[in-house]
């Protein structure tokens, strides 16, 4: 990379953070106090965060994200790299057909199965349980389509030895294919987390108790029913937002590179 | 050696959720479209096609469909002409490229929800940034979102906000696959920094402006988040975005037969769109190498 210009640098700096000054400044105002704040005056505090996590929950509300988002991204990208095996590596009757059917699922608009998956998880008791918040997050046609693209570009000499060694299917995709493929794999594993950390209106109708309310929720919540002293108390609310973004941030400023590679390859190739 | 039915083993478990969570519910929406249902009542009475008839009679749908349409096709426009511009400078692999690229890209994985409550104090009325800079230039309080006529180019402003970086990151890599050549021949040819702009780079990157454009159009009929966080639909209808309009149906109405009929004719409207896109790209994109 080259480092240019000092005056460059400092003007790309000065518009980079002209254009995430509200997201920049609502972090600022998260430690303020909000009388102070509303009078004009600047007065540090950290009440907020402890008044987000003590009386309303954001604790809660974090644990329940790091559990939904999580299991959703390693039980989701599983079975999407098992199925982006077979269909990158095997010929079989029917396998089109259901590589077609994966793929499909990228054009259909989630909205549609709103109502039904809504019914089917009430059929089965599962609202208002983890269970039903993850379940219908699983399936991701474009993890399984990405995945198998990346696999298809493994030498098929890889599996033929390990064959030959006398290795099972599982033992292929588990010692050959996923070593090699795990640069995507972990890209792929970020998207999925960030896509469900910020998913918002499937927990909106899967979940009525508070116990289960994700960060999303329990942030919009805090935001429509928690007027503080004529108005909104938007320091309060903005210590809320910071924690609902700080795992993400923290995560995309370690791994932007790996984000970046797999969202452009998806749309790139 | 892998035997005959291993292969369906691997794309079972897949394939049953696939077909769990989203096919089966494209035919439970049909159905449920041509029924009455309140969630709650023992029968679901048959009413043929009266749910469409219903909401094609309606002025709540029509009004929904408009705003949207024009949410959609406002926006992806100015934001796709932003981000290639923005783009094509950004290219270049310094540290001020690479800092801007940052900057861009975070609100793009940044929560929706917070970036919908960041904007609501942004634009609130009394105590918010935007009408605090109009003061201090000497202008007059804003309702912003409290307008009808303001508050839907506010959340086109706050969508573009949010989703110019990830346009920008896939245009950069869309010009990163020209070859550097055709720009050496353009230059030859004596042609200034416009004209390159216009007669290489533009025509180039169309694959990658189609993507994006379908993308993009597909993703804004979907909007929903910023709607339900920072108007609710209002003021008196100026944003109710179709799957805001959706979920009141079906989940503060109660009325499942109505609330199918919209999600049917919503997948009937992106699938056309998703089929004008196959048409148009099959077509004219195949500029590529």
């Amino acid at each position: 990379m080259k480092p240019d210009n000092p005056l460059v640098t400092g003007l790309a700096l000065v518009a980079g953070l002209i254009f995430l000054s509200p997201a920049l400044y609502s972090i600022w105002m998260s430690f303020q106090a909000a009388d102070a704040f509303y009078a004009g005056k600047l007065k540090f505090t950290l009440d907020n965060y402890a008044l987000a996590i003590g009386q309303y929950h954001f604790a809660r509300y974090l644990l329940n994200s790091i559990i939904v988002s999580g299991l959703v991204t390693v039980i989701g990208i599983t079975l999407s790299t098992m199925a982006a095996y077979a269909f990158a590596r095997y010929e079989f009757p029917g396998g089109n057909f259901l590589f077609g059917a994966v793929i499909a699922t990228l054009m259909i608009p989630s909205h549609i199965s709103l109502i039904p998956n809504y019914l089917t998880l009430a059929k089965v008791d599962l609202l208002d349980t983890y269970a039903g918040l993850i379940l219908p997050a699983i399936s991701n046609g474009f993890a399984a389509f990405f995945l198998r693209q990346y696999i298809r570009g493994i030498p098929r000499a890889l599996d033929e030895a390990a064959y030959m060694d006398g290795a099972r299917p599982w033992q292929v995709l588990w010692r050959v294919i996923v070593p090699i493929a795990k640069p995507a794999i972990l890209s792929m594993g970020l998207y999925v987390f960030i896509t469900e950390w910020n998913n918002y209106i499937w927990p909106l109708v899967a979940v009525g108790k508070e116990d289960l309310y994700t960060l999303q929720i329990g942030l919009a919540r805090l935001y429509r029913l928690n007027p503080g002293e004529g108005g909104i108390d938007w320091p309060l609310v903005m210590a809320a937002s910071t924690i609902t973004i700080l795992p993400v941030l923290i995560g995309f400023v370690l791994i932007e590179r790996h984000l970046v590679r797999g969202i452009t390859m998806g749309a790139v190739k | 050696m892998p035997r005959k039915f291993t292969p369906y083993l691997f794309v079972l478990p897949l394939i049953a959720f696939i077909v769990v969570f989203t096919y089966i519910p494209i035919l439970t929406s049909l159905n449920l479209s041509v029924r009455e249902w309140d969630f709650l009542s023992p029968d679901k009475p048959f009413v043929g096609f009266e749910n469409y008839r219903l909401l094609l009679d309606s002025h709540e749908f029509w009004n929904s469909l408009r705003v949207t349409a024009i949410f959609a096709f406002v926006s992806v426009p100015i934001r796709l002409v932003l981000a290639l511009l923005i783009a094509s400078f950004l290219v270049r692999e310094t540290l001020s490229a690479r800092i801007l690229r940052g900057a861009l890209f975070l609100p793009f994985v940044t929560s929706t929800v917070s970036i919908a409550v960041i904007f609501s104090w942004v634009f609130s009325t009394d105590y918010g940034m935007a009408n605090a800079l109009l003061r201090a230039i000497g202008g007059e309080k804003v309702p912003w979102l409290q307008d009808p006529a303001i508050a839907l180019w506010v959340l086109i402003l706050v969508n573009t906000w949010k989703q110019l970086g990830y346009d920008v990151i896939i245009y950069i890599a869309g010009l990163q696959a020209i070859s550097n050549e055709l720009y050496d021949a353009a230059a030859v040819d004596g042609g200034g920094r416009l004209h390159v702009f216009r007669r290489v780079t533009v025509p180039l990157v169309m694959p990658t402006t189609y993507f994006l454009l379908v993308i993009s159009v597909i993703e804004a009929f979907q909007i929903f988040t910023i709607v339900n966080v920072m108007t609710h639909g209002g003021p008196a209808g100026a944003t109710d975005m179709l799957v805001n309009m959706l979920y009141r149906t079906g989940f503060t109405l109660f009325d499942i037969g109505k609330g199918s009929a919209l999600a049917v004719l919503l997948f009937a409207i992106l699938i056309t769109l998703a089929w004008i896109k196959a048409r148009v790209i099959g077509r004219k994109v195949h500029y590529e190498a």
